[in-house]
């Protein structure tokens, strides 16, 4: 029933196909690149003790057993020493924010917020990183619109 | 002589007299009468009377400053109850916020410990600002190392504070050995499947995941609940006539989601790591595709990262054919096999319960 002409074409389209997925590599995701993968940015963190601290600054990474209900903050820096800031918390799922607004302080010792403890605060380009007992922030400056 | 008949003058003078009076009284005896007259006194009320009434007027008054007087005992009483009850109520109150207070300062004490030990532990902690990687892309470049931070002797005296840099948070409790409620977080989360065909093999993938779970990852009987579902219509290969007909073939228009129904946890023996926080075993359920349901149980590792979100990683295979997804063949020469692997890469966040 096939002419010789048929088969000849089949065999052609079998070939071209057959090259064809050579040259088609495989597009399956390697096992362990199936996790979304916060990408982590270059930071080079390095200590800011005395830094003045001055703008808007949110959050873009909470770390620790903070990380459990807080979801987002917000801080904006004067430079005479006083601040204002917004923190989204998150329980028995129902988020709500939280403001406050105080003084701040940056010498030797870190950063103090509001005459508490000093707390670890490390700068990067555009980014701070706040070390505290039960948490880690990692700000990124904004801007106001 | 003159003195003795003066004596004698004045005795019969006296005699005289006696008989003269006993003369008169017995002349007068039935004409005198003797009356014994009341004092007379001035007009008006009488005094017995008054002192009556004044008695009367006391003994009600009495009777009403005793009635008025219990009364208001009573009042005094129930108003001392109820400030007894009252200062019983502050006092429990009291005790119960002193025991938050505790279990709040255990807790503090706890993190500080932890991140005491972890500092020890992580010399040089790798740490970067998050962004999310688009769907089935190439892997992230690893992340530089980092100068380990410096001794956070300084943050250590801040647990005494009122929270977290100065806010309140209603919670930094995370058991992974009891059971709490997780929420998918669908920006991080990712399912898919990697197929194999007479070309090449792909894999076809989505974010468009939600879903939720129960679970105590240290339960042996794995007790846990809830589901995942995933977009049909969403799933993409890279390919964009590759996935036309995929969506075709799995019918996303009429059964747009891929669900998978939690069971149960199968913990694996020795696969649970409560100290690290990790787990394997298997996860239990039924898988509806295509409108199909069937039993799957998809092997899985559980862990937890910095962000405090669980993470689940799994794989199973399935045949298309038991969901009833015809097994795509373009001419009868370029063929997929009917066996696809499904997988899941999942980020859920614990819900955060307010401090009790």
């Amino acid at each position: 029933m096939s002419s010789p002409r048929a088969c000849a074409r089949w065999l052609a389209w079998l070939a071209a196909a057959a090259g064809t997925a050579g040259c088609i590599g495989s597009s399956v995701v390697a096992t362990e690149d199936r996790l979304v993968v916060p990408r982590l940015e270059d930071l080079q963190f390095t200590p800011a003790a005395g830094l003045q601290l001055s703008g808007l600054y949110e959050s873009i990474e909470v770390r620790g057993d903070a990380a459990v209900s807080l979801r987002k903050v917000y801080y904006l820096f004067g430079p005479d020493g006083s601040y204002t800031a917004a923190a989204l918390t998150e329980a028995d799922g129902v988020p709500s924010f939280q403001t406050l607004n105080g003084t701040w302080r940056s010498d030797e010792a870190g950063l103090s917020l509001d005459g508490g403890a000093p707390v670890l605060l490390e700068q990067a380009p555009e980014h701070l990183r706040i070390t505290a007992p039960n948490g880690v922030l990692v700000l990124r400056r904004g801007s106001l619109q | 002589m003159t003195a003795r008949l003066l004596q004698s003058l004045g005795v019969v003078f006296v005699l005289g007299l006696v008989a003269a009076s006993f003369g008169a009284l017995l002349v007068l005896r039935d004409r005198v009468r003797i009356v014994v007259q009341q004092d007379q006194v001035p007009a008006g009320p009488d005094a017995t009377a008054l002192l009556r009434d004044d008695v009367l007027v006391l003994t009600r008054r009495t009777d009403e400053l005793q009635a008025a007087s219990a009364a208001n005992f009573e009042r005094l009483g129930n108003a001392l109850e109820q400030r007894a009850e009252a200062r019983h109520e502050d006092v429990l109150a009291l005790r119960a916020q002193v025991d938050r207070l505790r279990a709040q300062l255990d807790e503090q004490r706890s993190a500080v410990d932890a991140l005491d030990r972890r500092l020890q532990q992580a010399p040089a902690p790798n740490d970067a600002a998050v962004q999310a990687t688009d769907p089935v892309a190439a892997p992230p470049p690893p992340a530089v190392a980092e100068p380990a931070p410096a001794p956070v002797a300084d943050a250590k005296s801040a647990a005494k504070g009122t929270g977290f840099l100065s806010f309140t948070l209603p919670s930094t409790a995370f058991h992974f050995d009891a059971p709490q409620d997780y929420t998918l977080v669908p920006a991080l989360c990712r399912v898919g499947f990697d197929a194999k065909s007479t070309l090449h093999d792909f894999t076809g993938a989505t974010s468009n995941v939600a879903g939720h779970f129960r679970a105590d990852f240290d339960d042996p009987d794995g007790a846990w609940t809830g589901e995942v579902t995933a977009e049909a219509g969403k799933l993409v290969t890279g390919v964009d006539g590759r996935d036309s007909s995929m969506w075709e073939y799995l019918d996303a228009k009429d059964h747009p989601q891929i669900r998978f129904e939690i069971v149960r946890f199968r913990p694996a023996a020795g696969g649970v790591d409560v100290e690290r926080q990790t787990a394997r075993g298997d996860i239990v359920g039924r898988m509806t595709i295509h409108g199909q349901t069937r039993e799957l149980t998809m092997p899985v590792h559980i862990e937890v990262d910095p962000q405090k979100r669980v993470v689940v990683t799994g794989q199973a295979p399935l045949k298309l054919s038991d969901y009833g997804v015809p097994v795509p063949s373009q001419l009868g020469v370029i063929n997929m096999q009917d066996e696809v692997v499904v997988w899941v890469a999942l980020r859920a966040r614990v819900q955060a319960e307010t401090r009790k």
